[in-house]
């Protein structure tokens, strides 16, 4: 069934050129990170960083395969959940701890491309990418999440509210690696939404809008809120966090939340929507995803 | 220019081919192995053409170095029904309409013969919106996806039928 080599005298190739390194273990892929510096990417999935890299946006000289690593672990800490950054997208969706405790990443991660891109795109590779409206930098920040970042030399934590610095931008530095998130568990009565609009479906987003929060006697008692689209990384909703607190759940103002917010952001604009658009439909979400939580709550 | 080798299985024949780092499993399988079944439509993981099985799961090849693959079994297109294209999957896109031109087909077949296994595994006929989301990686630009729906669901029917 194996025809002639198709086209043989003309090699395609459509990436720079680069080295490849496969990494035995963790101490190998962050000697050899250590040893590139600028110059060398980690890979696994490879579902963010190779688009990058067939259009040439990307030049590593120097991959360093991590994908065999056992980084993909999804566990209880001691008072949080610590997923291992090598997760494929698609252990997150039958693991019950994501279930039972953070409703607003499982319904985020239900937007993430498609059932291929979901099984083999990890966690880190995500997050570390960075694009400005994806699922789990959002989430991360919405859970008050830390990333776990390795070198050579180092462990350090790093909030996830202070890792994203533009879009494609991190607080990481040459040589370190994210090796797993961690999220603190919320309170027992909670629960979160997440909603998103996208030009289609598992494409990225044009905006999306999380929300968690506590609750006691009918009424909210913590409320925390991201939005993606606003700004070139995930934001944080501080003034209307304040403004939901003691609301009753079966009559949040979700409407006029929403436009509050809207007014206070000043959103990206470009081939996909313009700010005036993105401001719409930001208030929309808004609306959306707290209405949904409530009445999530209320059950 | 460094090349390295690596050990590949394709379609049950296992091969060593020294091949420089940045080229993509889709073009490595086009022209090491004559492959041209793997189709590449985008080259940057929207279009799921290029979808073939690696170990077994369905994988984009143009989103994969060949390198990553060293010991790896890969599966294409050319494996499925033969050159007649016997499989079931294959039998019902073609009665019920499920291609055109026919760039995209290979790219479809590999990405839902998983969830069609599956579906039969579980005795589960799928309504249609389980099927849309099981291809919603892949991209068709002449049928308008709704022969390609019936002919999942028709390949799935089949085969519980057979199985009762």
């Amino acid at each position: 069934m194996q025809g002639r080599p198709f086209r043989k005298s003309e090699e395609i190739v459509r990436p720079a050129s680069f080295e490849y390194h496969r990494a035995a273990s963790l101490e190998h892929a962050l000697d050899l990170l250590h040893e590139f510096g600028e110059d060398g990417r980690p890979i696994a999935g490879g579902q963010s960083l190779v688009p990058m890299m067939n259009f040439r946006l990307a030049r590593p000289e120097h991959l360093v395969d991590i994908g065999r690593l056992p980084l993909a672990s999804i566990e209880r800490t001691g008072n949080g959940l610590r997923i291992g950054a090598l997760a494929r997208h698609i252990a997150y969706f039958d693991n019950p701890l994501i279930a039972r405790h953070f409703p607003a990443f499982l319904e985020a991660v239900h937007y993430i491309g498609h059932p291929t891109i979901r099984r083999n795109g990890t966690l880190g590779g995500s997050i570390s990418h960075a694009d400005p409206t994806a699922e789990l930098p959002a989430v991360s920040v919405l859970y008050d999440g830390e990333i776990v970042a390795r070198s050579k030399a180092d462990e350090r934590r790093i909030k996830a509210r202070d890792f994203f610095l533009g879009a494609y931008v991190t607080a990481l530095e040459p040589g370190e690696m994210m090796v797993a998130l961690e999220l603190p568990l919320p309170a027992p009565a909670s629960t979160g939404s997440f909603v998103e609009l996208a030009e289609r479906r598992g494409d990225f987003a044009t905006a999306s809008v999380g929300v968690a929060l506590d609750h006691d006697n009918g009424r909210i008692t913590r409320f925390a809120m991201v939005c993606s689209g606003a700004d070139l990384f995930p934001v944080r909703a501080g003034e209307i966090e304040q403004l939901m607190i003691g609301r009753p759940l079966a009559d949040p103002g979700a409407a006029e939340a929403g436009k509050r917010f809207a007014a206070s952001i000043d959103p990206i604009e470009d081939h996909i929507a313009s700010a005036d658009f993105r401001r719409a439909a930001i208030a929309e979400l808004t609306r959306r995803a707290i209405e949904a939580a409530c009445t999530k709550a209320l059950k | 220019m460094s090349m390295t080798d690596i050990a590949l299985e394709v379609n049950g024949r296992k091969k060593t081919i020294a091949v420089e780092p940045r080229r993509l499993l889709a073009d490595v399988l086009r022209q090491e192995f004559g492959l041209s079944g793997v189709h590449i439509g985008c080259a940057h993981g929207v279009c799921g053409c290029c979808t073939v099985h690696l170990d077994g799961a369905p994988r984009l090849s143009c989103l994969t170095f060949a390198v990553q693959c060293d010991g790896a079994s890969v599966t294409t297109v050319e494996a499925l029904g033969g050159p007649t294209a016997q499989h079931p999957l294959q039998q019902a896109f073609r009665s019920e309409h499920g291609l055109q031109c026919g760039y995209c087909t290979p790219g479809f077949l590999m990405a839902l013969l998983p969830f069609v296994d599956e579906m039969v595994a579980r005795r589960h006929r799928p309504d249609d919106a389980e099927i849309r989301e099981a291809m919603s990686g892949n991209i068709c630009r002449c049928t308008g996806y709704h022969g390609i729906v019936a002919a999942v669901r028709k390949a799935i029917d089949a085969s519980l039928a057979k199985g009762a």
